[in-house]
């Protein structure tokens, strides 16, 4: 009994250095950036070793007051709008898909099905020239609807896993209320779509951080500065802006973080709802 | 309808353009006679009212508020013509060859020589009639030469040269030895030794790295190109033939230019392995700062950047005032011309004479776009930022180098220098011809080579003589021959 007792403590303590270990290794990395981004002398070569020598909030200060070269407020601005812009239109568009290919049966589904899938499996970038002269005709290069629209458009390609989740809510429900005299529209609103609400919280989210992240659009889309997002901006700081960069990287993070302590929250809560309703 | 009309607009300038500005032939010219070309047709005087140009200016430029006061300026003088100058806004290393075509290229642009050229080319820049402007005569044809282009035995102008670029010697005053002037100034002129010979800097970097190992003297990236091919021209290097207009001759292994690699050598040997990569480029600006490096070299237009890192270390490391520290680090940075070689090629030969180092530069300029639809109020603007007065507060607020003789002259120090350097031919002009784009690759792998070379056990040396050298240099030049050749 003690030697058993034994092993399992050894299990435990193996498995928590194992799991520290991991954590370490994939939290030094932002705990590097967010030291740097402190950096009281703003370059990476003052540092002493890893590190740097004096620590001040003056970088944070500089980035959002000096914009004089780099606006760093008025790209995350544009960077929050177009990430909202294409959460809201791709999250209606993928749910909107996703809930068609899996409720209704009509001639086209199975081959448009087999389409989306094979498109999907292409990389976005081998459009990209494609994309840049369309956008060149319908006069959308400058423009953050631009981006928007593009990331919306696409968004509905991975409708998979929405499909798979109201798969796995039963029909019965829905032939019930068709019974009840409920419309399609009716059906969808009022009992799948809140049947729904973690894979809309998922999708959006998901929506959300693409565009949020993203460089090879915006930087393809959008030729002026006081238009670049995030990504872009930060990319085309002088090299001996690093502690500015460092700063930029860190805040950037910060609303993703934010959102996803707010909506996973929404994420188990929906997840709960659904399965006592369901 | 109206895309109809812009394409066919677009296709009449650019059709214009090819006749006129650069070609598969094209070739820059080496003219000692002053010519000013023709400008293209679009420039017929009438001015485009009511119009709003945009302009792509550097980014020190903007930055130090220069950009901002010439467009200020600029609008005043021609806000009776409705005509109005905006920033770009535009990153400046743009791809006028992608965007200009749909729009969204600027309308006025300020680069280099060779990206300037290497846009008119591909037809994607207007030449100009380089004897309308006032800077004409005051322009040494150097630096005109460096924006000419001749197509079917008519010469264009494609840009109007505004500074000189070429590699200077930053050092700070106040990391001199206490004693430099019993000890390091042999020729009593008050200018400290290492500052004109390449052999005290050498001897001196030795000795502060010796007295304390966190410190160097010389310090600079050998795999730039840029600044390293100098220390070959010194010795009879050169680019390309016939004065850098024929690339089916590379001259870097010309001469003795094997001697220019043998400083370089020996230099590195007095740095750390990071003169082998980009690192002492990077961190030259904060490393002259905090004290470990003493000298660099770089180009002028970043001397507001080594005075603001200078700043900003006196501010942390010794507490002084903003005001006070800017004061002291205007006094103790100091940006000069480059030392003098050895003419053995040997930094340790005491008894060597002393020879003049070239160095690789380029000229900066305005240049107007072939996509813009305002010509003629482009013209009119660069004409503006290229006048005395301009060019002059130009030189005063960034510490360019002037192409303009009288703004040269009467800014003087640095920037007089520079000029009569470049007037002297000791600053070789990147060529404008599409083949220069083949030298760096094939150079920056030699100059690393050359560097790892200093760190490698003395069993595994390639280059352990002058001979060696040759051949590596050759072999450089047979690559860059081979990249041109294969992309014909």
């Amino acid at each position: 009994m003690k030697q058993k007792n034994g092993f399992k403590m050894l299990d435990t303590g193996v498995t928590y250095v194992l799991l520290i270990a991991v954590a370490f290794i994939f939290f030094f990395p932002c705990l590097w950036i967010i030291l740097a981004s402190l950096s009281k002398s703003g370059s990476i070569y003052s540092f002493d070793g890893f590190f740097p020598r004096s620590y001040s909030l003056a970088t944070f200060k500089k980035l959002f007051t000096d914009t004089t070269m780099y606006n760093y407020p008025k790209w995350f601005l544009n960077t929050l709008m177009v990430a909202t812009g294409s959460c809201i239109l791709g999250t209606f568009l993928t749910i909107l898909t996703a809930y068609t290919m899996s409720r209704f049966e009509f001639k086209a589904r199975k081959p448009m099905m087999k389409i989306t899938m094979v498109l999907g499996m292409f990389p976005s970038f081998m459009g990209m020239t494609a994309v840049y002269l369309l956008m060149t005709q319908f006069g959308l290069i400058n423009h953050l609807w631009g981006l928007i629209l593009i990331y919306a458009a696409g968004a509905p390609m991975g409708y998979l896993t929405q499909k798979g989740f109201f798969d796995t809510i039963p029909k019965a429900i829905d032939e019930a209320a068709k019974i009840d005299g409920a419309t399609n529209l009716q059906i969808f609103t009022k009992i799948n779509l809140p049947l729904a609400k973690p894979m809309i919280v998922y999708t959006a989210l998901t929506s959300f951080t693409w565009p949020w992240s993203d460089f090879i659009l915006p930087k393809l889309l959008l030729k002026e500065k006081n238009l670049y997002t995030v990504a872009v901006g930060l990319m085309s700081l002088d090299e001996t802006e690093f502690a500015r960069f460092a700063a930029g990287s860190v805040f950037i993070a910060l609303p993703i973080v934010v959102l996803y302590f707010c909506l996973v929250r929404n994420m188990v809560n929906g997840i709960a709802a659904g399965a006592v309703k369901g | 309808m109206k895309k109809k009309w812009i394409a066919a607009v677009l296709a009449a300038t650019v059709a214009l353009t090819a006749t006129a500005c650069g070609g598969a032939d094209t070739d820059t010219t080496d003219n000692t006679a002053k010519k000013g070309g023709t400008g293209a047709a679009v420039f017929n005087g009438q001015l485009e009212e009511n119009v709003t140009i945009r302009v792509l200016e550097n980014d020190t430029a903007i930055e130090k508020g220069y950009f901002k006061e010439l467009i200020d300026a600029f609008n005043e003088e021609y806000k009776d013509k409705g005509i109005q100058a905006v920033d770009a806004n535009m990153d400046q290393y743009l791809d006028l060859a992608n965007d200009g075509p749909y729009g969204y290229g600027p309308d006025v642009l300020y680069q280099a020589n060779d990206i300037i050229m290497k846009y008119a080319d591909g037809k994607h820049i207007l030449p100009l009639p380089a004897e309308e402007f006032d800077c004409f005569e005051q322009i040494p044809d150097t630096a005109w030469n460096a924006f000419h282009a001749t197509v079917d035995g008519t010469e264009y102008t494609c840009g109007i040269p505004v500074n000189v670029q070429a590699p200077m010697l930053y050092y700070r005053k106040d990391l001199l030895p206490a004693d430099w002037e019993s000890a390091w100034d042999e020729d009593k002129d008050s200018v400290p030794d290492m500052i004109q010979s390449w052999s005290k800097m050498y001897d001196y970097s030795v000795a502060r790295h010796e007295a304390n190992k966190k410190q160097y003297g010389y310090m600079k990236s050998l795999n730039d190109m840029y600044f390293s091919s100098g220390f070959l021209f010194s010795y009879g290097g050169y680019i390309f033939g016939n004065n850098n207009t024929d690339p089916s001759e590379i001259g870097f292994a010309a001469g003795e230019a094997e001697k220019g690699a043998q400083v370089l050598s020996q230099l590195a040997s007095a740095m750390n392995e990071d003169c082998i990569d980009d690192t002492i480029t990077t961190n030259a600006y904060s490393k002259l700062a905090d004290g470990s490096y003493f000298a660099t070299i770089s180009t002028p237009d970043v001397y507001s950047t080594f005075l603001d890192e200078l700043t900003k270390a006196y501010e942390e490391q010794e507490g002084l005032s903003e005001w006070d520290a800017a004061k002291k680090a205007e006094e103790n940075l100091v940006m000069t011309a480059l030392p003098q070689l050895p003419s053995s090629g040997d930094l340790t030969d005491k008894n060597a004479e002393q020879i003049v180092s070239k160095c690789m530069g380029g000229v900066n300029g305005y240049a107007v776009s072939s996509y813009t639809k305002a010509p003629n109020a482009c013209l009119e603007f660069v004409k503006f930022a290229t006048s005395y007065d301009m060019v002059k507060r130009r030189a005063h607020m960034l510490g360019i180098a002037p192409a303009r003789g009288d703004v040269a002259k009467e800014v003087g120090g640095t920037s007089e220098e520079i000029f009569k350097n470049l007037d002297a031919g000791n600053i070789i002009l990147m060529p404008s011809i599409s083949a220069i784009a083949q030298i760096w690759t094939p150079g920056q792998t030699f100059f690393i080579d050359l560097a790892q070379d200093v760190y490698r056990a003395d069993n595994e040396k390639k280059y352990k003589d002058l001979a060696s050298m040759k051949a590596g240099l050759e072999d450089m030049c047979k690559q860059i021959n081979e990249a041109i050749t294969t992309l014909q």
